[in-house]
Order: structure tokens, then sequence, then C-alpha cells
């Protein structure tokens, strides 16, 4: 019985056109979502350009190679990553890298923490932790030696990485994660 | 958690680009646009599930998805304006005799798209149509001439 308080009347709710079909067309809406649709349609192909370009990770931008003032080390990553997206960290040792028949490569723990590395090829020796860097031990007799990182970042965000050969100079890295 | 809002922000985008990408589903819908809707929803499911694939996170999500679908049917039911957003509005393509041109350009529609609406309604040539009208679900209606109005 209190439902029927409720019920309306049918009226022209719905506005016609010619003053005979109730077609509740609204073109001044419409003509504005078509602007709307065309400078989106501009937007995906600028993102999809972008893509291809690697701006957005896993394309030619995003590549990147740096090299230490002294030469030891010569470094090619991504400088922009994606989330849970496998990539790799190569680094080829240069000059003065091998003291002693060893290889010493001291990373700062991003490496692990956010940039989610998986494995290192060749397996070092020895891991050792402390100061928020990790050495990492690998036999080595002569150059050129090269040191693979594999990484599926696990943070959005800036990352930043820094590797250093103790003794030399220090690689600063920024790397950018997408989600 | 986050495979939630991935979910909830996948579906919503989802809505979007289909919205954007033109109002064509349903019965007008071709082979093409099959593909498209359906590589789309391929597309996006891989990142919205992520790395867990257990029955919790795709339960979790698919509650996540239904509930950001009730929210969108709510808010449309309840603003004029973002129902028209969502779905766009009615337009009319064919309207006493004449070709509204400007909307079935910007509306990507032919005039065999028309044709083929009214062959469904049995009529058997384009000025036997009195009004076609793209529906917000992408049909094209047919009002087939009445005598009256062919005098």
């Amino acid at each position: 019985m209190a439902a029927s308080s409720e019920n309306t009347s049918v009226g022209d709710s719905v506005p016609k056109i010619n003053d005979d079909l109730a077609v509740g067309s609204d073109l001044e809406f419409q003509r504005r979502w078509w602007k709307f649709e065309n400078v989106t349609w501009w937007l995906f192909a600028v993102i999809v350009l972008m893509d291809i370009l690697g701006c957005f990770g896993r394309g030619p931008l995003a590549n990147a190679k740096v090299q230490t003032p002294d030469g030891t080390m010569k470094i090619k990553y991504e400088r922009i990553e994606r989330l849970s997206t496998p990539s790799l960290i190569t680094i080829e040792f240069g000059g003065s890298a091998i003291k002693d028949e060893k290889l010493q490569l001291l990373v700062s723990e991003s490496l692990v923490k956010r940039l989610g590395n998986q494995r290192v090829v060749p397996q070092p020796a020895v891991s050792r932790l402390g100061d928020s860097k990790i050495m990492y031990t690998f036999p080595a007799n002569r150059l050129p030696a090269s040191v693979q990182f594999s990484l599926e970042p696990s943070e959005v965000g800036i990352s930043h990485l820094t590797l250093q050969v103790p003794g030399a100079d220090e690689a600063k890295l920024t790397i950018f994660v997408m989600p | 958690m986050s495979a939630i809002f991935r979910g909830a922000f996948g579906y919503l985008f989802l809505v979007f680009i289909v919205r954007t990408a033109g109002r064509r589903p349903g019965k007008q819908m071709t082979p093409f646009e099959f593909v498209l809707i359906f590589f789309m929803g391929g597309l996006a499911l891989t990142s919205l599930v992520g790395n867990d694939r257990s029955f919790t996170n795709a339960m979790s999500v698919v509650m996540g998805v239904a509930l950001t679908h009730l929210a969108v049917a709510v808010l449309r039911q309840r603003s004029a304006r973002f129902g028209r957003i969502v779905d766009g509005t009615p337009l009319v393509l064919l309207k006493n005799g004449q070709f509204i041109r400007e909307t079935m350009k910007n509306m990507r529609l032919e005039d065999d798209d028309i044709m083929a609406a009214a062959r469904d309604k049995g009529l058997k040539t384009l000025d036997q149509i009195e009004y076609a009208v793209v529906e917000r679900n992408g049909e094209i209606s047919v009002i087939a001439r009445s005598d009256d109005s062919k005098k």
C-alpha cells in the first residue's frame, strides 16, 4: 500500500524531435563529446608513439649506458623500468677492477629492495651485507669481465642505485619504475 | 588489496576506452569490433591479476569490479550528466527522408548500417524509414513511415 504513493504518472519526460518522436537526444552534449573524443584519439596516438620510443620503458629512449670516469665500469641498463617486468643490468669491468684474482662490487641495497634483483650472473663467491650496501665478490683473473643482474622491480617510482668497485669511482644510476 | 584497486581502475579505464572507441556494440558489432572488445579485455586481464594467480585474488578482483560496476550504475541513475558521459545519448541518424550526415560521420556509420537495421524491421528501402536512431547501446532503431507521413 505504501509503495503506491511513490508511483508517478507517465508524462513527456523524454524530449521529442519534430514534436513527434520521444528520443531524448542531446546533440549539443554529443558535439562536445565528439570534440573530446578527437582530443583523446590524438592523446592516445601520442602515448603510443611515446611508448614505441621507450618513454615508458622497453624502447630506445629507455636504454642507457654509463661509464665511470676512471673507466672501471661500463654499465648498460634501462633508465625506465616497468613493475614486475624482467630487465638486465650489465656491467663490463676494465682498468684495475681485478685485484688479487678477485673482483669486488659494492652495490646499494636498492638493487634488491626496490629493483628486485633475481639473479646475478656469474654467481658471486661471497655476498656480504652491511651499511645499506651489498658487497659481491667474484673470483676473476683477467679482463674483460662482466656481471649481469636480472631485475624484476617491485616498487613503483624513482630508485637510486650506486655501484662501485672499492677504491674506484662510483656510478650513480637513477631508475624510474613505471606502474 | 592492490589487485582490487587495479581491477576497479581497469574496469573504469576499459569503460572509458570502449566509450571513446565508438558506440557500435551489440547488434551492430562487426567482427573487427568483436576482436577489439575481447582483445582489450584479454590484454587488461594480465596486468590486473598480476603475479597472484590465486582463487582468493581472482574472487576479490571479481567482487571489486562488480562493486565498481554497481557504483557506476548508481551514479548513472542519480546524475543525468554522468549517465550521458557513460552511455551517451540516443542520436537521430535519419529523419523526414534526410540523413543527418554530421551525426553519421561522427558516429562512423554508413547508409548500409541503417539499411541493415531497416531490413531487420522488414523494410525494403531507405525511403520507407521515417526515423532512424542510434540508441545508447549502439543499436539502430528504425521507425517506418506511416501511411500519413508518406502523403
